[in-house]
């Protein structure tokens, strides 16, 4: 393997050495495992701060990673919102009133939760939901990132001819199976406990390498103060020119260039999607219903939220250094790759490969994981009434695992054969689709009495037909058959799509709640947030 | 022009009236409600006591710090 022409021997040892590590400690903690809750839950025995590192890992996927840096060296600090202000106050919420609940509850799905409150047929619609997006997202991820190894960071595997492999016109692909092999190891040996204690090693991993490019970008540009003059001298030019700049300010006005005005990063990201995927995202929250005591599923939160606040300096700012080092890219997205490249010593390179791949996997174990709990939990045990904390449970959790590492690569071939940029960016959206009316039903089953589960089901559904026809009525396709102008005026509205698609939801399942009987207190009333909680 | 476009463009023309000092003010003052909850928080909801009622942890000072660090990220940039 060679990264643009110049990754040596020790990279590559680097490399091995963690990927060996990785798997290594997953098949260790694989051992002993004898039922569901030990394979889904890790026996919730998980500590706090193996809890509170996972988060982070599993929030920054590889694609992440380049992407980030790369929105930064052509948008922005801005970017940075989504790990500041779209993460910190929802995580210290959660830490306090919604983690604890769940654990208390020892639900191991959030649409277990649904059922509970609400009626089995919110359950099912959710869990289908959230299964059919983590399986199509596991393949998306797996070739969005392989794709980007291939060709921002310019691996060129012809240097493995040497070991028989040919792959030909199948790099890309060839890279993706790779990585879902490797990760499919340890999550089918361990489960729960080897995604989190392998997302432990990931984070620091990750942390060390990005560290390591931020620290030889400062010193190649002289430091803080002149990196900042440097990128308003460049803003600057960029005014005269007549584009935006002020790539230093978090809040962007409402007219933009950039996908950030603070209307989308405040309405939408910060009070609907960032509550959203740290309350109700179940490859997120299922490491904390993991946890030894509710205490540590607070704990984990909190020490989440405090590494959080570190993640844009290690991972935009490499972007924004590169527009001092780097300033004539025409792909933001190589931003930080050909920093690395350019700046890391041979031996050194490693490490950055190393803290990309540790990216990649830590997200791609975690939905793994969480779509073969749903799967076996919500589907399986549901429809067959059978428990959890039975053997049963742990072969089909086992093998709900090894079925969605093929599906995974089956997907990314079928991706690889559209090959259509398009498709990972409706895949992100997709999110947004559903995010936003399953957080609002959850939030009214949490903190309503009067919610019932006709007014949850027909509101999720609602505001999913809302946010499908938001995006719908955006297409260039739709709008050129209409005649119409474009809706939203920025680009990739999916934070607009989610504020609508929230509102109409807690609108319509508020009014039908109203309209239909209330369900039982004695039912409702231990589902209920209170705001004395008991001790664990 | 749909009744849509009509709806957007009013609600968009309004938001854009809107200073970006003024944002910055709503953000922290978000945030500065946010530190207040958590100095209210009952001491149950984030603290944990050994057997003998002892208090062992305190998350309490940690999530003020998370949030204190926020708002000084959104009162610099």
């Amino acid at each position: 393997m060679r990264m643009n022409g110049s990754l040596s021997s020790i990279d590559l040892l680097v490399v091995l050495i963690y990927l060996i590590a990785t798997i290594a400690l997953g098949l260790y903690l694989g051992r002993g495992m004898k039922s569901g809750q030990d394979y889904f839950l890790a026996g919730r025995s998980l500590s706090w701060w193996a809890i509170g590192l996972s988060l982070v890992a599993t929030d920054i996927g590889g694609t992440d990673i380049v992407g980030v840096a790369g929105a930064a060296y052509t948008h922005g600090l801005a970017v940075a919102n989504f790990e500041w202000i779209g993460c910190v106050p929802a995580m210290i919420v959660a830490a306090f009133v919604f983690i604890p609940f769940f654990w208390r509850l020892g639900i191991y799905t959030i649409p277990e939760y649904m059922e509970r409150r609400y009626h089995v047929s919110v359950r099912i619609v959710l869990a289908l939901c959230w299964l059919v997006f983590m399986a199509c997202n596991l393949g998306v991820m797996l070739y969005a990132s392989a794709k980007m190894m291939i060709v921002s960071l310019g691996i060129d595997w012809t240097g493995y001819a040497w070991a028989g492999v040919s792959l030909a016109g199948h790099e890309v692909l060839g890279c993706a199976i790779v990585f879902a092999v490797l990760v499919g190891i340890y999550t089918f040996s361990g489960g729960l406990a080897a995604v989190v204690y392998t997302d432990v090693v990931q984070c620091v991993v990750m942390i060390a390498g990005c560290l390591l490019v931020l620290v030889m970008a400062l010193v190649q540009v002289g430091g803080v103060a002149p990196l900042v003059e440097q990128i308003e001298q460049h803003d600057q030019q960029l005014a005269d020119a007549g584009l935006s700049g002020n790539r230093t300010d978090l809040i962007q006005p409402v007219d933009t260039a950039s996908p950030f005005p603070w209307t989308g990063i405040l309405f939408g990201l910060a009070l609907i999607l960032s509550p959203a995927y740290w309350i109700s995202n179940q490859a997120i929250i299922q490491r904390s219903l993991g946890a030894r005591s509710a205490f540590d599923a607070s704990a984990a939160y909190v020490a989440g939220a405090l590494l959080k606040n570190l993640i844009p300096v290690i991972i935009a700012l490499p972007g924004l250094a590169a527009v001092a080092v780097l300033p004539e890219l025409s792909d933001g997205d190589t931003a930080f790759p050909l920093l690395a490249m350019r700046l890391l010593p041979l031996g050194a390179r490693g490490m950055f490969v190393a803290a990309f791949l540790a990216a990649l996997m830590s997200s791609v174990d975690s939905y793994l994981n969480a779509a073969a709990t749903v799967f076996t939990n919500d589907f399986y045990e549901r429809l067959r009434s059978t428990d959890s904390g039975t053997f049963e449970a742990l072969h089909v959790g086992r093998i709900t695992t090894l079925a969605l590492v093929l599906w995974a690569i089956g997907f990314a071939w079928w991706l690889s054969k559209v090959e259509s940029a398009g498709i990972y960016a409706i895949f992100q959206t997709l999110v947004s689709f559903f995010q936003g009316p399953a957080f609002a039903i959850l939030l009214l089953g949490v903190f309503w009495r009067r919610a019932t589960a006709a007014g949850a089901l027909v509101g999720f559904l609602c505001g999913v037909f809302c946010a499908v026809g938001l995006f719908t009525l955006n297409q260039p396709s739709v709008l050129q058959w209409l005649g119409w102008q474009p809706l939203f005026k920025i680009e990739e509205p999916f934070l607009y799509y989610s504020i609508w698609a929230f509102l109409m939801t807690v609108t319509v399942a508020a009014c039908v709640s109203l309209v239909t009987k209330a369900p039982p207190s004695e039912q409702v009333e231990p589902l209920l947030f209170r705001s004395s909680p008991a001790r664990d | 022009m749909t009744p849509l476009h009509r709806f957007g463009d009013l609600l968009r023309n309004s938001l854009l009236a809107v200073p970006l000092p003024l944002v910055r003010t709503v953000i922290l003052t978000l945030l500065a409600g946010l530190c207040l909850w958590v100095l209210l928080l009952p001491q149950e909801a984030v603290a944990r006591r050994d057997a003998s009622g002892q208090r062992t942890a305190n998350l309490r000072p940690w999530a003020l710090l998370a949030l204190a660090i926020q708002v000084v990220i959104y009162a610099l940039f």
